[in-house]
């Protein structure tokens, strides 16, 4: 069976430019790049080229800013954590209802160390109220931790907007931004409309590299203690040996990413040819996030009267992959907090589906997903006690 | 996190969702038994009916010969509907021979189920009940003289112990004790309840609460004592002697007397968004809104005007 993979914000294919781009450093080349002798010279220097092409996806900033850790929620941890430690006469963070739990479990963890966190809420399309957060800036404000794009609905906030208030209010308070879902599909560029952001997180998994590595973006000056300590690497701001072949992997990953920056206008138009197509039919279906700009790959759509396990079920035996956010998937009891937030109908919050497209997918396996997906959601409704399959309305 | 189910199980649920023949999928007109459990707030929920072959003489030897489901949930909860059905109709038992089938039978008969998903199959279990209920006071059959202790869900009101799913207390101590819940997390997985934003767990009167009253208490466990919040600084007064309010009424005092005016002239307009001592935040809308220059703007026209004519030390931020 073929397979149609729709899951690019879970991960994404591996370029295979990027494992070539590896592959010596898992074969030969196996060298520390600390160690001083000279064949391990190039290891290093892989290293530093490496630096460089992550600093220059993010608008070609100086590189000795970017930090490699473990991945983003590495990243994340350390960005709030370490800064927490580097600044303790202050005792309040921003971050909002919808964060990755990378950022939400970090911050809950803060509360519970005493710190007071303000959750910002979004609107029925995903959006921040921009009054309130101005009004939860606070004298005692630490941080600021907002994401870019959304992983579920794909909805991005307008960082650079926020990033700018914040440091405009106080250039004491630290604005830090998960950019996982961002870095590589829209524009982002640290030098300009960014350039308020102090530290930035990324993943290589997310572009089409490998995983178990992501960077750090810290501003120089930026007022801020090292998280993993215990080596010299990084400049003592992150400890442990180099994963060299990944290190290597991701900027390979970000170069293509900037080859590739082109592709944003062609798979946005297949997510919205996918978009229209399931709109139209489908009955009862709703994009999350609508009215919000939204990620290009991402389409998050939620049908109503239908549970979502039931729908993954059935496109996976299509060879059809995608991720829901109901509550049977999620491993609790709980629908997503982000549909949660969104205040999504009770009806549909079960019933949501996300779509996320990538630089590899095709015409026709978008034609191959608006061909099953309204059989499936048929399907599903004809058992539905809340669906009435005569008129196809609910009942 | 990928699917633990049975084969059984995914071919109950893929065989109901094509609707292949002796699958159950429908709902019986006139029935004689109808039961619903669950709600779609809740992510599950199940329409359960069936039809007897009836007994002139003697209600208690009515035979079940159909039964029919309507589901909405996810793939096991369809698996566990389909079982239900088949279990009845494999057996041809009376309503209350039927009774004998728990969520433990629907389980074995799908070869066993994740332990995060049995719920699903209590949530037939229950169905069942309800429509059996349905049948007996619809037949005139007296449930309690038979010594059978059914409680349709509509009479167990009680106080509300998970708010999340609407879960009552008597229902609850009645399944802690019929399903032989011994932890919070045995009785989430059956009920469901405290899934989600899990506060009744330690509450008081919560599910620990209702673990210990019907199986006994645990040793006393150490309580932990809420911190006392923190009395806030009062708030500081800035160099001019004015007070934060007095300052605050003076800038939107000065915007609507002179920076409003001009802006409107222009086609355009301001809207403070918040005042937070000297710090003013804006927003310029109409022809404002979109213009190249509204930077220049916001620093130029509103917070010099300000800084003129309230305080030097006022700074423009634009939202």
């Amino acid at each position: 069976m073929t397979v149609i993979y729709a899951d690019n914000n879970a991960t994404t294919a591996i370029d295979p430019q990027v494992t070539e781009a590896m592959l010596p450093y898992l074969q030969d080349q196996y060298f520390n790049p600390s160690s001083m002798y000279e064949v391990a010279r190039p290891v290093a220097n892989a290293i530093e080229k490496a630096r460089e092409s992550v600093a220059h996806v993010l608008g070609g900033i100086e590189a000795n800013q970017i930090l490699f850790t473990s991945g983003a929620t590495e990243s994340n941890n350390a960005a709030i954590f370490g800064t927490a430690k580097a600044n303790r006469s202050r005792n309040h963070i921003i971050t909002t209802a919808v964060e990755h739990p990378a950022v939400l479990e970090v911050c809950r963890e803060m509360e519970r160390d005493g710190y007071e966190v303000t959750f910002l809420s979004v609107d029925r399309s995903g959006r921040l109220n921009m009054q309130e957060f101005v009004q939860a800036l606070q004298p005692d404000t630490l941080m600021v931790t907002i994401m870019h794009g959304n992983n579920e609905t794909g909805v991005i906030f307008p960082v650079d907007e926020l990033a700018r208030i914040t440091k405009e209010t106080d250039p004491a308070i630290i604005f830090h931004t998960d950019a996982t879902q961002s870095v590589g599909k829209i524009p982002l560029d640290l030098t300009g409309a960014f350039r308020y952001v102090d530290m930035l997180s990324l993943s290589g998994h997310k572009l089409h590299g490998p995983k178990g590595v992501g960077a750090l973006y810290v501003k120089r000056g930026t007022q801020w203690r090292p998280f993993i300590i215990g080596g010299h690497q990084e400049n003592g701001r992150r400890g442990g040996t180099y994963n060299v072949a990944s290190i290597v992997g991701l900027g390979s990953a970000c170069d293509l990413a900037r080859e590739h920056r082109d592709d944003e206008k062609r798979i946005a138009a297949l997510r919205d040819r996918l978009e229209a197509g399931i709109l139209d039919r489908v009955p009862q279906v709703e994009v999350n996030g609508q009215d919000a700009p939204r990620l290009p790959n991402t389409l998050n759509v939620a049908c109503h009267y239908v549970e979502g396990e039931g729908i993954l079920y059935q496109l996976s035996a299509l060879g059809i992959c995608a991720s829901s956010g109901s509550a049977c998937t999620s491993g609790s009891l709980d629908p997503s907090h982000v549909l949660k937030t969104m205040e999504l109908p009770f009806t549909a919050i079960h019933g949501s589906i996300r779509f996320s497209l990538s630089r590899y997918t095709t015409d026709a396996e978008v034609d191959a997903i608006i061909d099953a997906f309204p059989k499936v959601i048929a399907n599903l409704r004809k058992m539905s006690p809340y669906w009435d399959t005569k008129t196809n309305q609910p009942r | 996190m990928s699917w633990e189910y049975s084969e059984k199980t995914t071919q109950l649920f893929m065989d109901a969702v094509h609707g292949k023949p002796g699958t159950h999928l429908g709902e019986i007109e006139d029935p004689d038994g109808f039961g619903e459990h669950g709600s779609i707030a809740c992510g599950d929920a199940m329409r359960f009916t069936f039809r007897v072959e009836k007994d002139y003489e003697d209600p208690l030897k009515d035979v079940i010969v159909e039964a029919r489901y309507m589901t909405f949930g996810c793939t096991s909860a369809i698996a566990a509907s389909e079982a239900l059905c088949r279990l009845i109709e494999e057996g041809r038992y009376s309503p209350i021979e039927a009774l004998k089938i728990t969520n433990e039978s629907i389980v074995d008969y799908l070869e066993g189920l994740p332990e995060q998903k049995i719920h699903c199959s209590v949530m037939g279990a229950e169905a069942l009940e309800a429509a059996v209920f349905n049948w007996a006071q619809k037949r005139g059959v007296d449930l309690e003289e038979l010594g059978i202790d059914l409680v349709s869900e509509d009479e167990e009101e009680g106080r509300i112990v998970c708010k999340c799913f609407t879960l009552s207390e008597p229902y609850l101590r009645r399944k802690i004790q019929e399903l032989n819940l011994r932890t919070i997390a045995e009785v989430t997985h059956a009920t469901k309840a405290g899934g989600a934003c899990m506060s009744c767990h330690q509450a008081p009167g919560g599910i620990q609460d209702l673990l210990d009253e019907v199986w006994g208490r645990k040793p006393a466990t150490v309580k932990q004592v809420a911190e006392e919040p923190q009395p806030r600084e009062p708030e500081p007064t800035n160099g001019s002697g004015l007070s934060s309010y007095q300052l605050m009424k003076k800038v939107e005092q000065c915007i609507e007397d002179y920076i409003r005016p001009q802006l409107q002239s222009d086609g355009g307009d301001i809207e403070i968004v918040d005042i937070k001592d000297s710090l003013v935040y804006c927003k310029l809308s109409g022809a404002c809104a979109g213009c190249a220059h509204a930077g220049q703007t916001m620093k130029l026209m509103v917070e010099r005007t300000l800084k003129d004519l309230v305080d030097e030390r006022i700074r423009v931020i634009g939202v």
